[in-house]
């Protein structure tokens, strides 16, 4: 921890500072200039390939350069050798790591729905359709841990980029890279995919408040904790947002992974959630307590809809209505 | 894991490993060359370090390592009272590295230790050049490379990496020859090479009796010769400095720049030759008896006829000669010459001048009196011998009366002290008898071995005349080498080595190949670069035409590279079964609608069925057939898929339904 801080106190001392970050705006803008929005599946061609020396190569390069000195200044035939061969082999290494990208095809990019101050991933889907294998494929977004996969010939893998946990709202990751620096990790090949993509952060499931009643037609029939009405239906493994309410906290004692009691609603009971009816609280406040009532209620089989200012979304049950209730309320506040 | 870990990748055992072993090969490189102590300390560093990552041993914090550092640079210092020679600059490296190595936490560490690799390599290329060591070189070369590849990959299996990191190189060697070759050398250097200024094994500028004697168990090559035409086929002394000055026990060489050359006729046919001449750190080259002309601008041929040049012999050098086996005086001997080489110092070897007096007042010319004094030695008992008794303080005296045995060097200075008694000029000359003929090489080699002296005696009407007292002592010396004549001087693996027999052959192939290899690549330089150029038809080349090839091939490769490139990237040939497959696919696509990319066999089959129920028996079993093969438990044989195509093949596809 203590290396990352100094790391960031170096950064901010750095006078270049915002001038690199002025160059990297305008390089990024260059660059989806000339390659225009991206299409999924993309297969990468050489138009859209760029290749820098990384660290290593820069001080590879300064080796040889050295020993082109050396070589010249003792005119020593075979440290000139050396030095031609050392930078004959670079350069194929640069055609090398050039070629492990060329012609990688992008199948799909996706970023799952999260909770807010969740970890967040996102999803790259890679094919190699070449006889060959095309190892340490690199896949990332600026700033971000990188995710790396070998691809053996004729294959397709999945890369899991870690993302940092974010705030509720909508993230727009405007372009993926995908790079590598294989062979020898002295160049790295990088292209950047624009495929519009959203990360929808749903707010955190948060708020004590009781779950309203269940809607007016079916008054009083049933309570939150009133589980022993409904039909047992048995046990599924914890998901992020389930209540606590509902593990099976018994089984958790006896060293059972951690599971959650799934009960299919009786008849079907009815809630209504409204945002304005949480008055008293501020508006991310309002939102987390919606999301534990929707996870909850969701959890326990029960029917419901929402109400936003100006969104309404009809009762109904099951994972897709739970998503789209949580995707509004991740969405709430967005510019339309 | 004790090791700490960082932010950074945290280091493998693995790569680690790698590392170390690209490090560790540069240093073996240098084991005979830096202090033992040296080399042991990076070894046992480099155990402690995989030891560390291993079993989780303590490791120095960096006040231990700023103190060790420091520490190692004084004992360096100390050692070698410098820091920037060859030598010490690889100890220092050496130990830096090493040091290095104790804190390695990331890749970056790593990739320090394979850069000390490459270094060492470097500075081994520096040091030494000759062919047997050129696999050792590519050897560390290609393990520092797959190092490289097993850092940046770490998926790599340690065969797939050196599979890798070979491949790679051997696609760079073409690019490298084509650098190599094109690259515009430069004359000179740019900045002053530190140099050893100890001298190295070989002729020097003085003789004591014995001091040839210590040459003869060297059996390595002092200069190689090719000649233009036909090989003389006369006895070759190899006229190396000539020494003038006596002081009753050393000979010396004087320092007489400014003499004039006395003009001599020369006799006979011309001999051109190439010298390679091994490094000497001395200044003189050496020359078939008697040189015509000096070398070049950086040479000159001084009043003795010794090729001397400006600076000492550092590295290899080639140079050509021309000589005349025999020759005659023009000009009449100087006053000044006929001083120094009748000179001798003052009382010493009084029996010695006693018998030259006598034996010159008998003979009563100067000729006379060579032969008469070669005669005295023909016939006086005397021996040659490699290990002669001591001779007491009147050198002369003693070998002549009393020990009546030694080597060249003995009979040489004898010989001279004889004829200056007797007032006929005379020095000795020292340098190279003879040399062994390589048949497959067409070269002579000539070897420390082979070190002779003899003596030059100043006949009227004939100038300086060549005598060689060794050879009325043991005649078999001119015919024979040292190796036959004295085979105890030698150890016993160098009379197998060179000896007669089938060993001797392939060693004669072997330096063959070593002559090849240090006259086209060890000294390939500008010169040779436009004599290369001249051959490819170039009419009068120059630095210019170097940079057209020098762009040309690189160029040429990198459009090399593009275009097999574009044909690697290409998709894959679909395998037998999956054109059986496109085919079974494009003839039910003319009677049903066609697969789409999604769609499996299975779920095609059923669309293909609905549309055409009359092609069931076929196509649904050709469809099942497939889906086995392709997607079954066990691997498809050449067999059953051929059998499969050939079912496709005849399967008929009637346009219409019958009825």
């Amino acid at each position: 921890m203590a290396d990352a801080a100094a790391k960031g106190f170096w950064r901010r001392l750095n006078p270049l500072a915002p001038l690199t970050a002025a160059l990297g705006a305008r390089t990024a803008a260059w660059v989806r200039r000339r390659q225009g929005e991206d299409q999924l599946p993309v297969q990468l061609q050489r138009r859209r390939l760029y290749i820098l020396p990384t660290r290593g190569g820069v001080a590879f390069g300064a080796l040889v350069f050295v020993m082109l000195l050396a070589g010249l200044n003792y005119t020593n035939s075979l440290a000139l050798f050396l030095t031609f061969t050392l930078a004959a082999f670079a350069l194929v290494a640069m055609q090398l790591c050039h070629r492990n990208l060329l012609g990688v095809r992008v199948t799909a990019l996706q970023a799952p729905a999260v909770f807010a101050q969740r970890p967040a991933t996102l999803l790259v889907s890679l094919a190699n359709d070449a006889a060959t294998p095309r190892l340490r494929l690199e896949a990332g977004l600026e700033g971000a841990p990188r995710a790396r996969a070998d691809l053996r010939a004729n294959t397709q893998a999945l890369l899991a980029v870690a993302l940092a946990p974010q705030a509720r709202g909508v993230v727009r990751i405007a372009r993926v890279r995908i790079a590598t620096a294989h062979p020898f990790g002295l160049f790295r090949a990088w292209t950047w995919v624009h495929a519009p993509l959203e990360l929808l952060v749903y707010p955190a499931a948060a708020g004590a408040l009781p779950m309203p009643h269940a809607g007016a037609h079916r008054a009083g029939t049933r309570s939150r904790g009133g589980a022993e009405q409904d039909e047992w239906q048995g046990l599924r493994p914890f998901r992020d947002g389930d209540s606590p309410r509902q593990v099976d906290w018994k089984a958790y004692a006896r060293e059972a992974p951690l599971l959650v009691k799934e009960y299919q609603a009786v008849g079907s009971d009815l809630r209504w959630f409204d945002f304005a009816q949480l008055p008293g609280l501020d508006t991310e406040a309002r939102l987390q307590q919606l999301a534990r009532w929707l996870v909850d209620a969701e959890a326990g089989g029960e029917r419901y809809g929402l109400t936003l200012p100006g969104v309404r979304i009809p009762s109904d049950r099951g994972p897709e209505h739970r998503h789209r209730c949580l995707a509004q309320l991740a969405r709430f506040g967005e510019a339309p | 894991m004790a090791a700490p870990k960082d932010a950074g990748a945290p280091l493998a055992l693995r790569s680690l490993a790698w590392a170390c072993a690209a490090f560790g090969g540069g240093v073996l490189l240098h084991i005979d060359r830096v202090p033992a102590w040296a080399s042991l300390t990076c070894g046992v560093l480099i155990l402690w370090r995989l030891a560390a990552v291993r079993r989780g041993l303590w490791l120095p914090g960096p006040l231990a390592r700023s103190l060790l550092a420091l520490g190692m640079a004084a004992v360096v210092l100390a050692r070698f009272h410098t820091l920037s020679g060859l030598t010490a600059g690889t100890t220092l490296l050496l130990l830096m590295a090493a040091l290095k190595l104790l804190e390695t936490r990331r890749t970056r560490d790593e990739l320090v230790l394979i850069g000390a690799g490459l270094f060492l390599l470097l500075a081994a290329c520096l040091d030494r050049q000759d062919l047997g060591r050129a696999p050792l070189y590519a050897l560390q070369g290609w393990l520092c490379c797959a190092a490289l590849a097993v850092l940046a990959t770490p998926s790599l299996s340690s065969r797939a990496a050196l599979a890798l990191a070979g491949r790679t190189l051997l696609i760079a060697l073409p690019l490298a020859i084509a650098l190599f070759v094109f690259f515009p050398r430069l004359p000179g250097s740019f900045w002053a090479i530190p140099r050893g200024t100890t001298a190295l094994t070989g002729l020097s500028d003085s003789m004591t009796p014995g001091s040839i004697a210590q040459l003869v168990g060297d059996y390595s090559v002092a200069f190689r010769v090719r000649f233009e035409g036909p090989r003389p086929q006369a006895l070759l002394y190899w006229r190396g400095p000539v020494l003038h000055e006596f002081d009753g026990r050393t000979w010396r060489r004087t320092e007489a720049a400014l003499r004039a050359r006395p003009r001599v006729e020369f006799l006979g046919e011309p001999v051109r030759y190439h010298v390679a001449l091994e490094p000497t750190r001395r200044r003189f080259w050496f020359t078939l008896d008697l040189p015509a002309q000096s070398a070049g601008t950086r040479t000159s041929l001084t009043y003795d006829y010794t090729l001397m040049a400006a600076d000492p012999v550092i590295e290899p050098t080639a140079y050509e000669g021309l000589s005349f086996l025999g020759s005659r005086a023009v000009d009449p001997l100087s006053a000044g010459s006929r001083r120094e080489d009748t000179a001798l110092p003052g009382g010493a070897n009084p029996r010695t001048r006693e018998l030259a007096q006598r034996l010159h007042a008998q003979s009563g010319t100067d000729s006379g009196y060579v032969t008469a004094v070669l005669d005295y030695l023909r016939r006086g008992g005397f021996v040659y011998s490699l290990e002669p008794q001591p001779l007491g303080a009147d050198a002369v005296d003693d070998l002549l009366f009393r020990t009546r045995e030694g080597f060249c060097g003995h009979y040489a200075s004898a010989f001279v002290t004889l004829m200056r008694a007797a007032a006929v000029p005379a020095r000795v000359v020292t340098g190279y008898l003879g040399g062994e003929w390589n048949p497959i090489g067409e070269f002579m080699e000539v070897r420390q071995a082979d070190a002779h002296a003899w003596a030059e005696v100043w006949l009227q009407g004939r100038g300086w005349t060549r005598i060689d007292p060794t050879a009325v002592v043991a005649p078999e010396r001119l015919t024979r080498g040292m190796l036959q004549l004295m085979p105890d001087a030698f150890s016993a693996s160098e009379r197998l080595l060179y000896g007669p027999g089938w060993l001797g052959g392939v060693l004669q192939r072997w330096e063959a190949a070593s002559a090849w290899w240090a006259d086209h690549v060890v000294r390939f330089d500008y010169a040779s670069q436009l004599d290369l150029l001249t051959r490819f038809g170039v009419r009068s080349p120059d630095g210019r035409h170097l940079g057209w090839g020098f762009t040309a091939a690189l160029c040429g490769w990198l459009a090399f590279m593009a275009w097999s490139t574009g044909r690697r990237s290409r998709r894959a040939r679909p395998d037998a079964l999956a054109r059986a497959y496109r085919r079974l696919c494009g003839k039910l696509a003319r009677v049903a609608p066609p697969r789409a990319p999604h769609q499996g066999p299975l779920a095609y089959a059923e669309i293909v069925l609905a549309e055409r129920p009359d092609l069931r028996p076929g196509v649904a079993t050709l469809f099942e057939r497939y889906a086995q093969l392709r997607f079954g438990p066990a691997a498809a044989g050449a067999a059953e898929v051929a059998d499969f195509a050939r079912a496709v093949r005849r399967l008929a596809v009637p346009a219409r339904a019958r009825d």
